[in-house]
C-alpha cells in the first residue's frame, strides 16, 4: 500500500492553509470599500430595533413598507423580505415604547393588517457589552485550554501548534461571515466558541495520536510519525466530522429561517476545525520540533564555543 | 454471565427512569400509581413557546443610590403589580447588580405589561395654591418648573404635601352619573392626617396629582377630605385600573429603564418547535443510517446507547427544570455529534487492534483503555469552553452552554460505558464474528473453515 506523505508536502498544505487565510482576511478588507461594516452586525450588537411582522397579505412589498414608515422619520430603515415566508422584517435605531406603537398602528393602516412575530429591542450598552463579552470569552476559553493542552501533552509546541490552528479558524469563520453578509448576533458569540471548542477537541484527538505512537519509542523521524499519526486518525476526523455535519446539515435545511446562520456558523466551525489540525497543526508541530532539534544539534556541536559563552557570563570583566 | 445481568439491569432501570422523568408515565396518586397519557415535561424557552422578556435596569440618578437591597424591593413591588395583571406564570429574576429579567411566557400584549412594570409610580399631592394645571403638564427635574402640554414652561416650585407612599388602598370605580371612569385611593397613618391637615387648611385652592412628574389631575379643595379621596382625568377603564395597580402597588424605591426587550409570537414560536422538532429527528435519521452501515453491528449498538444518551439528556433537563431554548436545541444537536465521536474513536482503535491479529475481547479492551484517554482530553477542552460561555453569557448564550454541559457529561456515560457493555454482552453471546466484520478483514480461516 502506498503510503500518502502529507508531511512531506507540507509546503503544500501551509499554501492551501495560507489562500483559505488571505482569502479571508482580503474579503473583510474589501467590505468597507463596498461601503459596509466588515461584518453584518447584529442589532445585538448595535443595539436598536427589529420587528419581523407577517402581513395577511403575502404580497406586500418592501417598498410600501417603506413609503409607510416615511412620514414616522423612519426612512433610514432596513426593510427586508424573507422570500420563502413573505414575512417582513424592519431594523431601525432604537425605538422607545410609544414609538413602536406609533410604527405599529401606522403600518397597519397604511399597508394592511398583521401579526407580529417578533421584536428584537436592544439598548446601546447591551450591545456593547455582548462585545465584552464575545471577546472576554474567547480570549479566557483560549488561554483556559492552552494551559490545559500544555499540561496534559508536556509540551508548549503542542499548545502553540493547536492555538495558532484555533486563530485561524476564529479567522476563517469571521472570514466566511464578512464574505457571505450573514447577519452577526449573540448566537455568533456560541459559534465562536464552538469553533474554539471544536477545533482544540480535533487538534487534540490528532495530537493524542502523535503522543501515543511516541510513546510507543521507535525510531522513527518524527515528520514520519506525524504523518503516520495523521492518516491512523483521519478516518476518525472525516466520520466525527461527516456525521456532526450530518446533524448541523438537517438544521441548516429544516430547522427554519431563524436558526440557519447558526447552523452555518458551526457548519463553518465544523469544517475548518476539521481541516486547521491537518493542514496547519500538524505540520507546524514538525516544523517547531525540526527547527528546536536543529538548535540543540547546533548547541551540542560547538561546545567550544558555548564553554567561553558561559566563561564570558561567569567572569566578567571589571572596568 | 452474571455481570452481565446486573448490567443490563442497570441500563433497563436507568432507561425506565428517564422515561418515567420525560414523559411521566406514571402519576402518583397518594400512593396509588395511575397511568396517564405520556407527554414531555419540558420548559420551553420564550423563544419556543412565546412571549416577552423585558430586563430592566435601576437608573442611576445624582441623589438615588442603586443597592441590591433596592434592586430587590422593586422587583418585589414589580412582581406585585404582574399578579394583579393576572399574567400566567411570570418569571423574574435579578441579573447582576442593578437589573431585573422579567419573563411573560406566551402573552398577546406586552405593551401594557411592559408600560406597567417600567413605571416609577411615585404619586405625590402637590400644593399648587392658586393655580390649577392641565393633564399632562410635566415637572421639570429640578422640581422648580412645570412644562405645559402646549410647550411653554412656568416657574412653579414643586410643594409635595404627601406622597403614595402612604397609601392603603386604591381602586378603579365607575361613576354612572358621569360615566366616567375614577381612582378612589384611602390614606392611612401619618398620611392620612397630613393630608387632612392640608386639606383643612387651603379650602379653595389646587391639589394638584402628580404621577412621576406628570399632572394626572387639578381638582379644586372643596371641604377638609379626612384621609379619602378620588382622582379622575377622563380614564378609559383600563387606564384607571392600571393606575389603581401601580397606586396599590406602590411605588419603585428606584426608577428602572428597559434596556432589552424581545418577543417572540406564539406564531413564531409554534413554527420553531415544529420545525426544531423536524429537523431534530431527520438529524437522528441521518447519524442513525451513517453510524450503522459504517461500523456495522458495532454501530447499530452505539445507536442504541445513542438513544439512551438522548433519553438521559432529556431526563436531566425536566430533573433540574432547565429551560429548552433554539439555542439549547443547536446545543443538543452538536452535542450528538460528540457523543458519536465518542464511539467513532473507540471503534477506530478496536479496528486497528482487530487488524493487528488481536483476538475480540483483546481488542474490545484495548480500543475503550486507549479510547478513553483521547475521549477525555477531547471533552475536557469542550467542557472549559462551554464552562466559559455558562460564567459570562445570558439568555441565548447560556442556554446553548447548559446543553452542551449537559451533553458532553451524558456522552461520557453512553460511549464509555453503555455501548462497551453492549458490545461485551453480544460478544458473549456468540456474536463475535458479527462484532468483527468493523474491521473488514479478509475471512479468517477459522472461521471461514
Amino acid at each position: 500500500m502506498k503510503v500518502w506523505d502529507l508531511m512531506g508536502r507540507r509546503r503544500w498544505l501551509y499554501l492551501a492553509t495560507g489562500l483559505v487565510v488571505v482569502a479571508c482576511v482580503a474579503s473583510m478588507a474589501i467590505q468597507p470599500a463596498l461601503g459596509r461594516p466588515v461584518l453584518n452586525w447584529g442589532v445585538d450588537f448595535t443595539g436598536g430595533t427589529l420587528i419581523t411582522l407577517r402581513f395577511q397579505d403575502r404580497s406586500v412589498t418592501t417598498g410600501a413598507v417603506r413609503a409607510a414608515l416615511q412620514p414616522l422619520g423612519l426612512g433610514e430603515a432596513v426593510i427586508q423580505k424573507v422570500q420563502e415566508t413573505g414575512d417582513v422584517s424592519i431594523r431601525t435605531r432604537h425605538l422607545e415604547p410609544e414609538e413602536r406603537r406609533r410604527l405599529e398602528e401606522h403600518l397597519r393602516q397604511r399597508v394592511g393588517p398583521f401579526t407580529v412575530l417578533s421584536v428584537d429591542d436592544v439598548g446601546p450598552k447591551i450591545g456593547r457589552e455582548l462585545r465584552n463579552v464575545a471577546v472576554l470569552g474567547v480570549v479566557l476559553g483560549l488561554a483556559l485550554q492552552v494551559v490545559y493542552v500544555s499540561l496534559r501533552f508536556q509540551s508548549v509546541r503542542f499548545a502553540i501548534a493547536a492555538d495558532v490552528a484555533l486563530l485561524h479558524d476564529l479567522l476563517v469563520v469571521l472570514g466566511v461571515f464578512a464574505l457571505t453578509r450573514a447577519t452577526v448576533d449573540s448566537s455568533f458569540v456560541a459559534v465562536l466558541l464552538t469553533v474554539v471548542g471544536y477545533s482544540i477537541n480535533d487538534t487534540i484527538v490528532v495530537f493524542d495520536r502523535i503522543r501515543e505512537n511516541l510513546q510507543l519509542r521507535t525510531r522513527e523521524p518524527f515528520p514520519h510519525l506525524v504523518n503516520r499519526s495523521l492518516l491512523e486518525a483521519l478516518v476518525r476526523s472525516i466520520n466525527t466530522g461527516l456525521t456532526t455535519l450530518l446533524a448541523i446539515g438537517s438544521v441548516y435545511l429544516f430547522g427554519g429561517p431563524t436558526i440557519r446562520d447558526f447552523a452555518f456558523g458551526l457548519a463553518v466551525a465544523v469544517l475548518t476545525g476539521g481541516w486547521s489540525s491537518i493542514g496547519l497543526a500538524a505540520p507546524l508541530l514538525v516544523d517547531m520540533t525540526a527547527w528546536a532539534e536543529r538548535r540543540a544539534a547546533r548547541a551540542a556541536a560547538h561546545p567550544a564555543a558555548q564553554l567561553a559563552r558561559a566563561a564570558a557570563g561567569g567572569r566578567r570583566p571589571r572596568p | 454471565m452474571r455481570s452481565h445481568t446486573i448490567r443490563i439491569l442497570v441500563l433497563v432501570a436507568l432507561t425506565l427512569a428517564a422515561f418515567q422523568v420525560v414523559f411521566q408515565p406514571v402519576r402518583m396518586d397518594g400512593w396509588r400509581p395511575t397511568l396517564q397519557p405520556p407527554q414531555p415535561r419540558l420548559r420551553l424557552g420564550l423563544d419556543l413557546q412565546g412571549g416577552t422578556r423585558i430586563v430592566l435596569e435601576a437608573e442611576r440618578r445624582p441623589g438615588v443610590e442603586v443597592t441590591p437591597d433596592k434592586v430587590d424591593a422593586a422587583m418585589r413591588v414589580i412582581e406585585n403589580r404582574i399578579d394583579a395583571l393576572g399574567v400566567a406564570e411570570p418569571v423574574l429574576q435579578r441579573q447582576g447588580q442593578d437589573r431585573i429579567i422579567v419573563e411573560f411566557p406566551g402573552l398577546q400584549d406586552p405593551q401594557r405589561a411592559r408600560e406597567l412594570i417600567g413605571r416609577t409610580a411615585l404619586l405625590e399631592f402637590v400644593d399648587t395654591d392658586q393655580q390649577s394645571l392641565p393633564k399632562g403638564a410635566e415637572w421639570l427635574p429640578d422640581n422648580r418648573r412645570v412644562r405645559l402640554p402646549s410647550g411653554q414652561v412656568v416657574n412653579l416650585p414643586k410643594k409635595v404635601v404627601v406622597t403614595g407612599a402612604d397609601l392603603r388602598d386604591a381602586r378603579a370605580e365607575f361613576d354612572q352619573q358621569s360615566l366616567q371612569w375614577f381612582v378612589r385611593f384611602r390614606f392611612g397613618g401619618e398620611g392620612a392626617r397630613r393630608f387632612e391637615d392640608h386639606t383643612a387648611r387651603s379650602v379653595g385652592e389646587y391639589l394638584t396629582i402628580v404621577l412621576d412628574n406628570r399632572v394626572l389631575s387639578s381638582p379644586v379643595i372643596r371641604a377638609r377630605i379626612p384621609g379619602e379621596g378620588v382622582i379622575e382625568g377622563n380614564f378609559t377603564a383600563e387606564e384607571a385600573r392600571d393606575l389603581a395597580i401601580l397606586l396599590r402597588g406602590g411605588a419603585l424605591p428606584v426608577p428602572v429603564r428597559p434596556v432589552e426587550e424581545r418577543t417572540v409570537g406564539p406564531t413564531l414560536g409554534r413554527d420553531s418547535i415544529d420545525r426544531s422538532l423536524r429537523a431534530g429527528w431527520i438529524a437522528v435519521a441521518a447519524v442513525v443510517l451513517f453510524v450503522s452501515l459504517y461500523y456495522r453491528m458495532p454501530g447499530v449498538l452505539a445507536c442504541v446507547s445513542l438513544s439512551l444518551y438522548a433519553l438521559l439528556l432529556l431526563a436531566v433537563f425536566s430533573a433540574l427544570g432547565a429551560t429548552l431554548t433554539l439555542p439549547g436545541i443547536a446545543g443538543v444537536i452538536l452535542s450528538v455529534g460528540i457523543a458519536v465521536d465518542g464511539n467513532v474513536i473507540i471503534f477506530e482503535k478496536m479496528k486497528e487492534e482487530l487488524r493487528a491479529g488481536k483476538t475480540l475481547r483483546a481488542a474490545i479492551a484495548a480500543g475503550w483503555r486507549r479510547g478513553i484517554v483521547t475521549i477525555l482530553d477531547s471533552n475536557v477542552t469542550t467542557l472549559i469552553g462551554a464552562a466559559v460561555l455558562l460564567w459570562l453569557g445570558t439568555g441565548p448564550i447560556r442556554g446553548f452552554a447548559v446543553t452542551l454541559v449537559l451533553g458532553v457529561l451524558a456522552s461520557l456515560f453512553t460511549a464509555v460505558v453503555a455501548t462497551r457493555w453492549l458490545v461485551e454482552l453480544c460478544a458473549d453471546m456468540g456474536l463475535g464474528d458479527r462484532l468483527a466484520q468493523m474491521a473488514r478483514l479478509p475471512a479468517r480461516p477459522e472461521v471461514a473453515a
